[in-house]
């Protein structure tokens, strides 16, 4: 990689950057349609709204556009899948900062693209799930048709557009651009049903822990302008890579090895949910399932994985590795802290969403262990598997009105209809839980196996959270799926959220609609195994084609990347992709430079196959024991009285260990008071101060001459002659 | 002669109005400031852009005022006088269609008050004589005083008589400063002047006002006396900014004003501080404006985090997106005290993009207000369900405000930022530190930790703007019982979601938003020359001092083998 990269990049120096110089690979121009396509569809969609489009309209455009982006940037991976070319589009913020030692200090920040293979590995997946979920959606969202569908269809390009420019940004500025916009589009699609105050109150959040990281990657470009003089990738890479800052001086110092990727880190783990920002991710829950897939799942989450891949060269700057044993160490706490509040809770949606946290902790793990692969590997395999195993949950979701609780739905494979679906949740859930020889399973033993090497302690923490993963997916696909079949309709049966909603006459377009719903599950009984709670009322509807066919391709999917682990010469496919990429790291893999750590004294490159198959067996078993095994109904299992004895503990995991309410406690409560007192303070102290000056002339005033109106003409006269009364002075003093 | 009849024109068509029959008045206004928008895009197209750090379109020869003392009536823009110029005629038209269905009552004087505000804003950016720049400072005064207490809400006299005392007891401050200087140069002996110096400024030792000829005789100014200057002036435009602790008049004008009286307060009245201090402060005190600068960066954080902070508590949306202007312009104030190309930049763009995204919000809270007579979140919520066409402008101008990229707030505060941070070295190493002139340059700068703690504003920034989102576009529909029985009983009824005026009122500002936001560059350009200029004082003033090495430097060479 660094002979590719600087070989390209020998031509550019000395020449300005935002011409781009004459060695730059230019080239890879089709990437721009990429954004220009999705922006098309925000405007399209957004039209549709305007002209008040009431049917799927909105759903197949964007299909279409990304449908056509996938294909674009396939085309553009088949030409040429390594080497750096860059995509110029306009200039963006681009101005001088003043005279400086003769010349000018540009600041350059164009709207380009940077392509590499690390940029057309995330962006096969984001724009290829993008077009699948968009498909998905427009079946899930149907009972929206109208102002709602536009809406959701507009966020949902802007998303992905906002996501091909962080992924392919020339410089940071344009990243954080992407950055932002994904913020923004998952402010929006959590907040989609924005009648459910729950609804708005976790978007809300999201947007505002994301802002708090937002802030270290806003410093951090910062930093990185004043450190190397550029916030262009090309650049900045090239004096990297040549051990040099923007002033030409060697590089040292804790400030561009420690503080930069510290920065950054914290960018990371605010929007991928790590550490102590992971609270708003299983909030974000939300929002539409389509949304949980894409962005809280597969693509937006995976963008701290990305800026740490894409930054690797300056966090391999320090020797001693600090930051990454840091990012290593963040990760595994993260990873076991989200699946212990996994295995507890009820919610299939929210257990999907804690899974995430738990294997972006994975992820990062991986970074942190200097396994770059490992984690691009993750992020693709976690991509297919997550979102298959979020939009089978959608499915339910949808068919059941809402329901989503474990202990309300039991055996759903044996009901007609629901086969695909079934099938697709339990190739999710085999991926997730490592089952040998699984894309899952693949992926996850690069980060156990080098995490082992690099860092034991890491590696015991991450093995046992495999085991935990494998034992709480397959919980909830043994109580949902398997076992007696009996179902409870959720609260969008009964519409509970549209009463203020009906009252008010409105026509209505969003929301769960209660009619609607009820009408839909009238279409859609071709014949029901169901005696549930509900018995004549209500009628589970089973998916339609789009969401079949959307699971299948996916399921399928799920086993077509497994050959990709064998392909290329550096580690599969993705190695490849990563290996022509900045995400490369120099020693990675090299057994005579990486520490021999060690499993129980055996080469945890040899065995880890076994260990983490195994552990995933017993993850499943347990699962199978606990929650298959002899149970007759949907709400009780051998799990109870296990969960009995536990009792705090269970408890504390199924309270999220409180962390939202020290959270409050400690931050929220004291800013809101704070707030609060400022508000007095300004009142009664700074207003008070004023008022206080401007009522002592008027006492005076009022006591010498009584007549004083308060009136305009008498502030108009006064400051008259107030101004008469100085000049006079002046004049006066002068002559 | 085009900048006076730009002037002239408003105040012709105030004329106008005061005359016409009630029912014409809004027309004629309409006319007037379309007409004067015109000309607006005319002196753009008349604009040098290229020489744009030099005044122009001025007129050959300046009227004289009062010769006796040196008082002429002298107009002439650079760049950035004309952007500002150009925001105020494009508001111009807006505030007067904003206001067709507000204001039912005394049309006439009412349009006529806001021409003559018009007038008098264009002559303060388009002033080269600071008496000028003063007169037309205080005479906005006036109208928007009447403003206020005759067309504001409930406590509207409070309110105006409040605002009208504080900003002028502060501009009377800094017309002391004013006076000061120009005692200095009347003072200079020509004397001691080199010839080409004497050429330059013929007005050195005589009575003048002339913007040029004070500037020069600031140069005479021993340090002391700049610091002197630099407190009369700034807390003559810190009332007007307003800058933390000289805020308290703004959140009541605000609220108490009609919806163009708040526009105007917000998108233009507010900039006159910050122009003052770009154009006053910077060429009269350089010394003192090095000396103070992290001073005067520490007020503008407090600001930001204290206006932020109460935005959020706030149950009224009006005054919280007033309060929200003393964070904001915390940000613009602290830009400009970086003293560098890019937070001076960013500072100047900041005027524009507030004056822009803080204006469309007084706009939409206008609308609400007509249609429900509240202000009130607690009697408003969940607007989205009833009003989606309204609520799609409310969450895109909010996401201006928040400073989301791609739209225009975030280039001026991330400018802004940036220029804090890359200050000083004073925390770590790089370019700055170890390159020429800047070396050493440690005293009274600016610095990462600025822009750090400055940055978690933009955090609060997100909390109480998405708050207020939540609150009124979000969540279950609320609305306030009766909302019939308003005391207009005259008053158009309004369709329930906007009408096509008022979304052709929004139109141009939201494009505007994505226009600055998405291809900056045409302004940052025009910028570019200005700002240079006017940092050339500054610049003098740090290469004059003696030079020491950074620690961060003294680190690096340990570093170094």
């Amino acid at each position: 990689m660094q002979t590719v990269l600087a070989g390209i990049l020998a031509a550019t120096i000395g020449s300005p950057p935002e011409g781009g110089g004459d060695g730059v690979a230019h080239g890879a121009t089709a990437m721009l349609l990429v954004p220009a396509l999705t922006l098309l569809g925000v405007v399209l969609t957004g039209l549709c709204a305007a002209f008040r489009v009431k049917n799927k309209l909105p759903a197949w455009i964007s299909v279409g556009l990304l449908a056509a982006s996938f294909v674009i940037v396939l085309k553009t991976y088949l030409e040429q899948s390594t080497g750096v070319r860059i995509a110029h589009g306009f200039e963006w913020i681009t101005f001088s900062l003043g005279q400086h030692n003769g010349g000018p200090i540009p600041f350059v920040a164009n709207f380009s693209l940077y392509v590499d293979s690390l940029t057309l590995l995330w962006m096969l997946f984001v724009t290829g799930l993008g077009a699948l979920i968009a498909l998905y959606a427009s079946e899930y969202m149907s009972h929206d048709v109208g102002a709602g569908y536009c809406r959701f269809f507009a966020a949902f390009n802007l998303f992905v557009f906002s996501m091909s420019c962080l992924v392919m940004a020339d410089n940071l500025l344009l990243l954080f651009l992407g950055w932002e916009g994904v913020g923004l589009c998952s402010y929006l699609l959590i907040g989609y049903f924005y009648k459910k105050p729950a609804a708005v109150a976790a978007a809300k959040k999201a947007f505002i822990m994301n802002r708090i990281g937002d802030l270290g990657l806003v410093l951090g470009m910062m930093g990185t302008f004043v450190a190397f003089g550029t916030i262009q990738m090309v650049p900045l890479f090239d004096m990297i890579s040549r051990g040099v800052d923007g002033a030409g001086q060697p590089i040292g110092g804790t400030w561009v090895e420690w503080v930069l990727p510290m920065l950054f880190t914290v960018g990371a783990f605010g929007k991928s949910a790590q550490l102590f920002f992971y609270v708003w991710l299983p909030d974000a829950m939300e929002g539409p399932t389509p949304v949980s897939a894409l962005i809280h799942a597969a693509t937006m989450v995976t963008a701290g994985v990305f800026l740490i891949a894409r930054m690797m060269p300056l966090y391999t700057l320090d020797e001693s590795h600090f930051i990454l044993s840091a990012v290593a160490w963040s990760g595994a706490i993260t990873a076991f802290w989200a699946a212990t509040i996994g295995m507890a809770h009820f919610d299939i949606k929210r257990i999907m969403g804690y899974s995430t946290v738990s294997q972006l902790g994975f992820m990062f793990a991986g970074l942190g262990v200097m396994t770059s692969t490992g984690a691009a590997f993750h992020v693709f395999t976690h991509a297919f598997f997550k979102a298959t195993l979020f939009l089978a949950c959608g499915a339910v979701m949808h068919g059941f009105a809402g329901q989503l609780d474990l202990r309300k739905l039991s055996g759903l494979r044996k009901m007609p209809g629901w086969r695909i679906v079934a099938l697709a949740m339990l190739v999710g859930a085999l991926n997730l839980a490592g089952f040998p020889l699984l894309a899952g399973y693949w992926s996850k033993d690069i980060i156990l196996a080098e995490a082992f090497v690099m860092n034991g302690p890491v590696g015991w923490i991450l093995l046992l959270t495999a085991g935990l993963t494998a034992y709480y997916t397959f919980r909830a696909y043994f109580r949902v799926f398997e076992g007696p079949v009996e179902y409870h309709a959720g609260d969008d049966h009964h519409g509970a959220d549209d009463h203020a909603h009906d009252r008010h006459g409105h026509d209505g377009h969003d929301g769960h609609d209660a009619h609607d719903a009820h009408a839909k599950a009238e279409h859609g009984h071709e014949g029901h195994g169901g005696h549930g709670g509900h018995g004549g009322e209500f009628h589970p509807h089973a998916p339609g084609w789009a969401i079949n066919l959307v699971l299948t391709v996916l399921s399928v999917g799920c086993f077509a990347i497994i050959p990709l682990t064998f392909m290329g010469d550096h580690g599969g496919w993705v190695g490849t992709m990563v290996h022509h990429s900045t995400a490369h790291i120099e020693h990675a893999g090299d057994p005579a430079l990486a520490p021999h750590g060690t499993f129980l004294g055996m080469d945890p490159h040899k065995v880890m196959y076994y260990v983490s198959g195994i552990v995933g067996f017993v993850g499943i078993a347990v699962a199978w024991w606990l929650h298959l095994a002899g149970r007759t109904s949907a709400a009780t299992s051998r799990a109870d009285a296990l969960a009995a004895k536990l009792g705090p503990i269970v408890r504390g995991a199924r309270g999220r260990w409180y962390v939202d309410e020290i959270y409050d406690f400690l931050i929220c409560r004291p800013l809101w008071v704070l707030a609060h007192v400022f508000h007095q303070v300004d009142q009664w102290i700074v207003d008070g101060l004023v008022n206080l000056t401007g009522g002592l002339p008027r006492f005076v005033g009022a006591t010498v001459r009584p007549s004083q109106s308060g009136e305009l003409h008498g502030y108009a006269v006064g400051m008259a002659g107030g101004v008469a009364v100085l000049l006079i002075v002046v004049l006066l003093a002068v002559t | 002669m085009i900048l006076l009849v730009t002037i002239l024109i408003p105040l012709l068509a105030a004329l106008a109005v005061a005359l016409a029959p009630e029912t014409r008045a809004k027309s004629i206004a309409m006319l007037g400031t379309c007409v004067a928008l015109v000309l607006g895009g005319y002196l753009a197209l008349q604009f040098p852009w290229d020489h744009a750090g030099e005044f122009h379109l001025g007129g050959e020869k300046a009227i004289e005022w009062l010769p006796s003392l040196g008082i002429s009536l002298s107009l002439g823009v650079d760049g950035v006088a004309l952007l500002l110029i150009l925001l105020t005629l494009l508001l111009g038209p807006i505030c007067v269609a904003a206001s067709s269905t507000a204001i039912t009552s005394r049309r006439r004087s009412y349009y006529a008050w806001l021409l003559v505000l018009q007038a008098a804003m264009t002559g303060v950016f388009a002033a080269r004589d600071i008496v000028v720049f003063y007169v037309c400072f205080e005479f906005t005064l006036v109208p928007m005083f009447v403003l206020i207490s005759l067309w504001g809400s409930t406590n509207r006299k409070r309110a105006a008589v409040k605002f009208f005392l504080y900003t002028f007891t502060g501009s009377v401050l800094a017309l002391a400063a004013i006076v000061y200087v120009a005692a200095v140069n009347a003072a200079i002996d020509p004397a001691s002047l080199t010839s080409l110096e004497r050429g330059l400024h013929p007005e050195a030792g005589r009575w003048s006002f002339s913007i040029d000829a004070l500037t020069f005789a600031a140069g005479h100014l021993s340090s002391a006396e700049q610091a002197l200057v630099m407190a009369g002036l700034m807390l003559g435009f810190a009332v007007k900014v307003p800058l933390f602790p000289f805020h308290t008049w703004l959140p009541l004008a605000h609220t108490e004003a009609p919806t163009a009286g708040s526009v105007i307060l917000a998108g233009v009245l507010l900039k006159l501080g910050t122009y003052g201090i770009y154009r006053f402060v910077f060429a009269f005190a350089p010394m003192a404006v090095v000396e103070y600068a992290p001073l005067v960066a520490l007020v503008c954080i407090v600001g930001i985090l204290y206006g932020g902070l109460i935005c959020w508590v706030q149950t009224d949306v009006k005054k919280l997106v007033a309060y929200s202007s003393v964070a904001h312009l915390g940000f613009c104030v602290l830009g400009m005290f970086a003293l560098n190309g890019a937070g001076l930049t960013g500072s100047i763009f900041y005027m524009i993009n507030h004056g822009l995204s803080t204006g469309a919000l007084f706009l939409l809270i206008g609308m609400i207000y007509e249609r429900y007579h509240t202000r009130s979140m607690k009697e408003l919520g969940g607007l989205a369900a009833k009003m989606p066409i309204w609520s799609t402008f409310m969450v895109f101008f909010t996401m201006a405000s928040v400073g989301l990229p791609g739209l225009n707030g975030f280039v001026s505060e991330f400018l802004c930022l940036l220029g804090a941070f890359q200050a000083s070295s004073a925390w770590g190493s790089g370019l700055w530190g170890s390159a020429g002139a800047m070396k050493g340059a440690t005293l009274g700068e600016l610095g990462p930790w600025y822009a750090l703690i400055a940055g978690v504003g933009m955090v609060i920034g997100a909390i109480y703007l998405l708050y207020m989102v939540g609150r009124i576009v979000w969540g279950k529909l609320v609305e306030p019982h009766a909302h019939h029985d308003g005391h207009d009983a005259h008053a158009p009824v309004l369709p329930k979601d906007l009408c096509t005026r008022e979304i052709a009122l929004l139109l141009p500002l939201a494009a505007l938003c994505i226009g600055l936001g998405v291809y900056p560059k045409p302004v940052l350009q025009a910028l570019e020359e200005p700002v240079r200029f006017s940092l050339r004082g500054i610049d003098d003033v740090r290469a004059a001092r003696p030079v020491a090495a950074t620690p961060i430097e003294a680190a690096r060479v340990e570093v170094t083998p």
